[in-house]
């Protein structure tokens, strides 16, 4: 995934054995090292874990901040971190990913059916029992035939992921080709009678429980429209509606009259009475609202002069998560001069990983990186291979190899265009990046455009972007996740809009070992691939095709009056789980 | 503002002085001018002397990044960003000013000297905002003057051309050349133009507050067309081009002095916008708007790297409007004609 | 004056149309703006970027967009966004035009009086030091960006001294009319006197000017013989002639303003005006959007200079109507 404001895809484009074949565990178990600890929410109030639900903290209204609306308020068509963080609370599938602090919110769990079921058929067919007496907030009842209807509908309105996470049902390709005639025969046949639905796939899918979970594949009304619902809500079926959207001014949900809790893993019920979203802010002026008391939580991270006062007059309103994710600054392999090696390895031994912290916003909200796959991550192993002194992690850069480097290249006095976003960290992390390159013997000019254009044009190839800074956030934790999404051939979409392989790299020896590493973890499991996913991280940071800068922590700040922060890995802070009473 | 006299001839020539000189001894005996125009002598010094400043006084580099500088204060060397220490240790703050001869001002958000800056952003300001402005006042005069006196269809197609550039999207075509410039190149007859080309800023801002100035100078000049010492002139029968330069222009160059630094002050103001679209002053090139820009940014923590420029923008534009005062007053036809008070 | 009325009619729907070309060529002429890739959503498959892009209709030549485009916008009046799908544009133009005009209008009142004394009280006192202490502080006034003062007195009223001194001052945001006029007041006066800040020292300035040189005239002369006060003089002789000025810049200002030009300090001070929806447009790349507050700002610029120009035959009797 890219970036939290953005989209986020809660499954990756290639198959990943997040469980064993075959098997029904539904945890994705992340390796020993893999896994965060408990360092999730430092300060503040949060319980870990699903307490049971405490009615003497409900009631209240939620005040949510941020500087702008997040799109269509369709759940099958929203691709934004901001909507997703909201769907939790009113959308549901039937899977979830659990809905609780800590590690545990990576596992899933069964939400609109009544269990997870052992697939069969040779891990290629998977029948649900859907709960009965489940009702939309319109009323009406949640029935088989809205299960099937939901499906179709993924292809009818064209969904972003429909052709890349649900492509394996049968019957898709048919959908794909004409979608307004969509009905999945063979794929999604639900049984009335018996209240079960039985989803039918081409081939075994590991990660197909991860896909029933994210919102794209939420159950919803057959009678929703089927085309891009905009900003008219569709009946939830979640402890939350959808009330009225304006994207110039405020969302608001209020209390779905016909939830009651079912599983309080799946979908726990929520305190507030109502949720205000409120945009058009500026992010200072959210802050001080914050500190004010006039609001209760800000979306957009704080600028840079203001986490100062949160840190110290505020710090017990402020919790810190890492956040498995990286900023890196993609060098484009097929133009000049970062056609040749040398110049991209020039620039990893020359960044000062330290200055990009502290343009971030200091060590304790981000750490230097070396590696593709960030610390704490499975596949991830402690390794560096420009940094002076030599050692396993990041401590120096090394000015003077770099520029000899650039020398020996040939491509020194070229002019290099940097393009970022136009916002104050990517500006202040780009000029950085401007006085790096120009000290090692380029011509450097940094671009910031727009943050609502630049993400799509340094994926295009026409754009001929030289070098760019993005960002990564993992979707969930598999090493293909980033190493084949990020670099893999398939990614990698000349002239196109949409080519997130955006340092355009494709190397056949690379891509021979991801796939033998996606192989392997499809016959024994997650964990056997991770020795497999090291090599090719190393492998991709020989070849350089980009700099990894920072893996940063997410800030998330809260009115005092605020309790019960719970903090999910998959989704960022529970917003129906805080108290305002 | 002193009191204007009616001239008086030099003693020792045979002929009285020309108006020009009339003028400037006007000038000079107006104290607030001459104050003004010592001012902003001072100013353009000050900025042309800025290398000098940052070699030799500050011994900083104002452009390259300094994110992990140190400086050297009482004797121990303290880093330039400094993290924050109190509570959970967030944010990193550039230091304040230090009022001594290396940071005067403090330390902008890459960790560069703010004093050495400004004065090097002072010539980008300077240069852009004054040949912006003498660009648009003299276009602006040209446009005004041939719409009020001629009237008719020519006045009415002007007006609709005016109408059109003031209600034109410059933020649009601004962004779009923005993204358009990022590889590329404008060509413009003879000269090329990247996006860190300077004549870019200067052209669009010129243009762009055309209207702004014409429609007053037009307001007036049909108001001075239907004066009796012009008819006059008409019934005496004089050409047009003798009207315009003899009874229109005199009339009407008093309001335009007084425009002139009135949109150096708004035209530097508007390059900090384009900046911020890349266009015209470009990282890690600095005006006093873009500093002003980075300041805003620093505005809860470090107030005074927003402040001085500011100051500084103030300063420079006071002078400009003081002294334009004074020009202004000397060369009014009416006053120094009449000999009123 | 009907015809003259019609004639302008006539060239304003031709600068309208002129404008709205100018800005769908410079729309397209922008790479990276296609919008198809980001309404598809993130790392979408081609299909699925073609199919979006057919049924925005974004694979059809330029004109025929452009045509199809003012259609809605005209003529079904149903033209809807390109980021916020099926959110209908004109909808969204129509609730921000009360927060601009109440910003702007109030604004206006506070900065005409200002300048008007300023402007009168440094005539009337020139030669003495009174004259340039009025100018220097309207120059200061002029060169304070805009941006830059409202992030400041949100600083002061709303973070450092909100607890104390200005404890009264409402959150930020607009508060319609009809929750009451004190409500509606209090949030706006802050913005109100920011924007006024701007315009006063500009207009205190040319003022002065053109009454400097007016008090030099026959006319002045001739009233000043007749035995009239000076502050008379002043008011009812000299001002009314410096007018002119003040009035072409007050028309271009106003109108500029009412059709969104306030933006920077609708963004500081969070009131959603068209200021902001442009603004916002903008950096969305939200062409129907953006086309719809520009056309409307357009027809503001046109319209107010319109009216400018029917008050210098009043202000000036020697004047004839073009």
């Amino acid at each position: 995934m890219r970036v939290r404001r953005f989209a986020v895809a809660a499954v990756s484009l290639s198959t990943v054995a997040a469980l064993a074949a075959c098997s029904s565990s539904t945890t994705p178990a992340p390796t020993a090292s893999g896994s965060s600890t408990a360092s999730a929410s430092s300060s503040g109030t949060g319980a870990t874990g699903s307490g049971a639900y405490d009615p003497a903290h409900a009631g209240g209204t939620l005040t949510l901040l941020a500087k702008s609306a997040g799109g269509t308020l369709d759940p099958k068509i929203n691709y934004t971190l901001q909507y997703w963080q909201l769907y939790q609370a009113t959308y549901d599938g039937l899977t979830a990913f659990t809905k609780v602090d800590g590690d545990k919110s990576f596992t899933v769990t069964a939400d609109l059916a009544t269990e997870i079921p052992k697939p069969t058929n040779g891990g290629k067919t998977y029948v649900f029992t859907l709960r009965p007496g489940l009702k939309f907030s319109d009323g009406t009842d949640v029935t088989t035939d809205d299960v099937v209807a939901s499906f179709q509908r993924i292809f009818k309105v064209s969904s972003p992921t429909a052709g890349s996470f649900y492509n394996g049902i049968v019957g898709a390709d048919a959908c794909l080709k004409t979608p307004a005639s969509c009905t999945l025969a063979g794929g999604v046949v639900g049984d009335k009678a018996a209240g079960t639905v039985t989803i039918n796939l081409k081939d075994p899918d590991p990660e197909f429980l991860f896909k029933l979970s994210v919102p794209h594949a939420a159950i919803l009304p057959k009678s929703a429209p089927v085309k891009d619902a905009g900003n008219t809500p569709i009946p939830t079926t979640g402890p939350y509606m959808f009330a009225s959207y304006d994207p110039n001014t405020a969302l608001i949900m209020k209390r779905n009259p016909y939830f009651k809790e079912w599983s309080h893993d799946a979908q726990p019920a929520g305190y507030p009475d109502e949720i205000d979203y409120k945009f058009g802010l500026t992010v200072e002026a959210e802050v001080t609202a914050v500190e004010n008391g006039q609001a209760n939580w800000v979306f957009d991270p704080p600028p840079a002069d203001r986490l100062a006062e949160i840190g110290s007059k505020y710090a017990t309103q402020a919790h810190i998560n890492p956040l498995t994710a990286f900023w890196y600054a993609p060098m484009n392999v097929n133009i000049p001069p970062f056609n040749n090696i040398k110049a991209r390895q020039a620039v990893n031994w020359a960044v000062d990983r330290n200055a990009v912290v502290k343009l971030y916003g200091g060590a304790s909200l981000g750490q230097p990186v070396c590696t593709f796959l960030p610390p704490a991550f499975p596949g991830h192993v402690d390794d560096c291979q420009y940094t002076n002194p030599a050692g396993t992690t990041w401590t120096g850069p090394d000015l003077e190899k770099a520029k000899q480097l650039v020398t020996d290249s040939g491509t020194a006095g070229q002019a290099v265009t940097i393009v970022v976003s136009d916002d104050e960290v990517n500006k202040a992390i780009g000029e950085y990046l401007q006085s790096v390159l120009n000290s090692i013997g380029y011509k450097a000019s940094v671009k910031p455009i727009s943050g609502n254009i630049q993400f799509t044009y340094i994926q295009n190839t026409n754009n001929k972007v030289q070098i760019s800074l993005t960002q990564w956030y993992q979707d969930y934790p598999a090493a293909s996740d980033f190493l084949n999404v990020l670099l893999g051939c398939a990614s990698f979409t000349p002239g196109s809009d949409s080519s997130i392989n955006i340092a355009g790299y494709c190397s056949k020896p690379v891509q021979a070992m991801m796939d033998a590493a996606l192989k392997t973890e499809q016959t024994s499991g997650l964990d056997a691939a991770n020795a497999q996913w090291a090599a090719v991280d190393k492998a991709v940071m020989t070849d350089s095709p980009v700099a990894p800068l920072i893996t940063p922590k997410l800030i998330d700040f809260v009115s005092k009056d605020v309790g019960n922060y719970q903090f999910s890995k998959q989704f960022y802070m529970l917003v129906s789980q805080l108290w305002v009473k | 503002m002193s009191t204007s006299t009616t001239s008086t001839p030099s003693t020792s020539a045979t002929r009285s002085a020309g108006p020009w000189l009339n003028a400037w001894r006007h000038v000079r005996r107006d104290k607030a001018a001459m104050a003004a125009l010592f001012v902003l002598v001072l100013v353009i010094l000050v900025c042309i002397a800025a290398p000098f400043y940052a070699s030799s006084i500050a011994h900083t580099d104002a452009f390259t990044s300094n994110v992990n500088g140190t400086y050297v204060v009482d004797g121990q060397t303290k880093p330039v960003l400094e993290a924050s220490t109190e509570g959970l240790g967030l944010g990193v703050n550039p230091i304040g000013p230090t009022w001594t001869s290396q940071f005067f001002l403090g330390a902008d958000n890459q960790g560069r000297d703010v004093m050495a800056r400004m004065l090097y952003g002072g010539r980008n300001s300077l240069m852009i905002g004054f040949v912006s402005a003498v660009i648009c006042c003299v276009l602006a005069g040209f446009v005004g003057i041939v719409a009020g006196y001629f009237g008719r269809a020519v006045d009415a197609v002007l007006s609709r051309a005016l109408d059109v550039m003031w209600a034109f999207p410059v933020y649009l075509l601004a962004i779009c050349l923005s993204v358009v410039l990022i590889n590329s190149s404008v060509t413009i007859g003879p000269v090329t133009l990247n996006s860190g080309s300077i004549i870019l800023p200067i052209l669009i801002i010129g243009i762009v507050y055309v209207p702004y100035v014409a429609r007053p100078i037009r307001g007036q000049v049909l108001s001075l067309r239907e004066r009796e010492f012009v008819q006059a002139a008409v019934g005496a029968g004089a050409p047009d081009s003798r009207l315009l330069r003899r009874e229109i222009l005199p009339n009407v160059l008093p309001t335009l002095i007084v425009f002139l630094p009135l949109m150096t002050a708004i035209n530097m103001l508007t390059e900090s916008a384009l900046s911020f679209l890349s266009i015209g002053v470009q990282p890690p090139d600095a005006s006093w708007g873009t500093i002003i820009n980075d300041g805003v940014g620093l505005l809860y923590t470090r107030p005074m790297v927003a402040i001085a420029p500011g100051i500084m923008l103030a300063v420079t534009a006071v002078a400009l409007n003081l002294l334009g005062d004074g020009v202004r007053d000397a060369l009014d036809p009416k006053a120094r004609l009449r000999g009123a008070v | 004056m009907w015809r003259f009325a019609g004639k302008r009619a006539l060239a304003a729907i031709l600068v309208l149309f002129a404008i709205s070309v100018l800005v769908f060529l410079i729309f397209f002429a922008t790479p990276g703006v296609d919008p198809a890739a980001r309404i598809a959503g993130r790392n979408a498959s081609q299909e699925t970027l073609a199919q979006v892009r057919q049924s925005f209709g974004l694979d059809q030549p330029i004109w025929v967009q452009y045509g199809v485009m003012m259609r809605h916008l005209f003529i079904d009046r149903d033209l809807t966004s390109f980021v916020n799908r099926g959110a209908e544009v004109i909808p969204q133009v129509t609730q921000a035009i009360p927060v601009t005009l109440s910003l702007v209008i109030g604004a206006a009142v506070i900065w005409v009086v200002l300048a008007l004394v300023m402007g009168v009280a440094a005539t009337a006192f020139r030669g003495t030091a009174i004259d340039p202490i009025i100018v220097v502080l309207g120059v200061i006034g002029v060169s304070l960006p805009v941006y830059w003062l409202g992030e400041v007195v949100n600083l002061i009223t709303q973070s450092r001294l909100h607890d104390t001194i200005f404890a009264w001052v409402p959150p930020l945001g607009y508060a319609p009319l009809s929750d009451g006029f004190a409500s509606w007041s209090l949030h706006l006066l802050f913005p109100w006197l920011t924007l006024a800040v701007l315009y006063a020292g500009i207009y205190a300035r040319v003022l002065r000017s053109e009454m400097v040189g007016a008090m030099n005239e026959d006319y002045v002369r001739m009233a000043r013989a007749k035995g009239i006060g000076e502050w008379r003089v002043l008011i009812r002789h000299a001002l009314r002639t410096s007018l002119i000025s003040v009035v072409s810049l007050f028309g271009l200002d106003f109108g500029a303003l009412i059709g969104g030009a306030a933006l920077l300090t609708e963004v500081v001070f969070g009131l959603q005006g068209i200021g902001k929806l442009t603004y916002d447009s903008l950096q969305n790349f939200d062409l129907p959007v953006i086309l719809a507050c520009v056309l409307y700002a357009a027809f503001f610029v046109v319209l107010a200079n319109f009216i400018v120009d029917l008050l210098y035959a009043w202000l000036d009797p020697r004047v004839r109507n073009v």
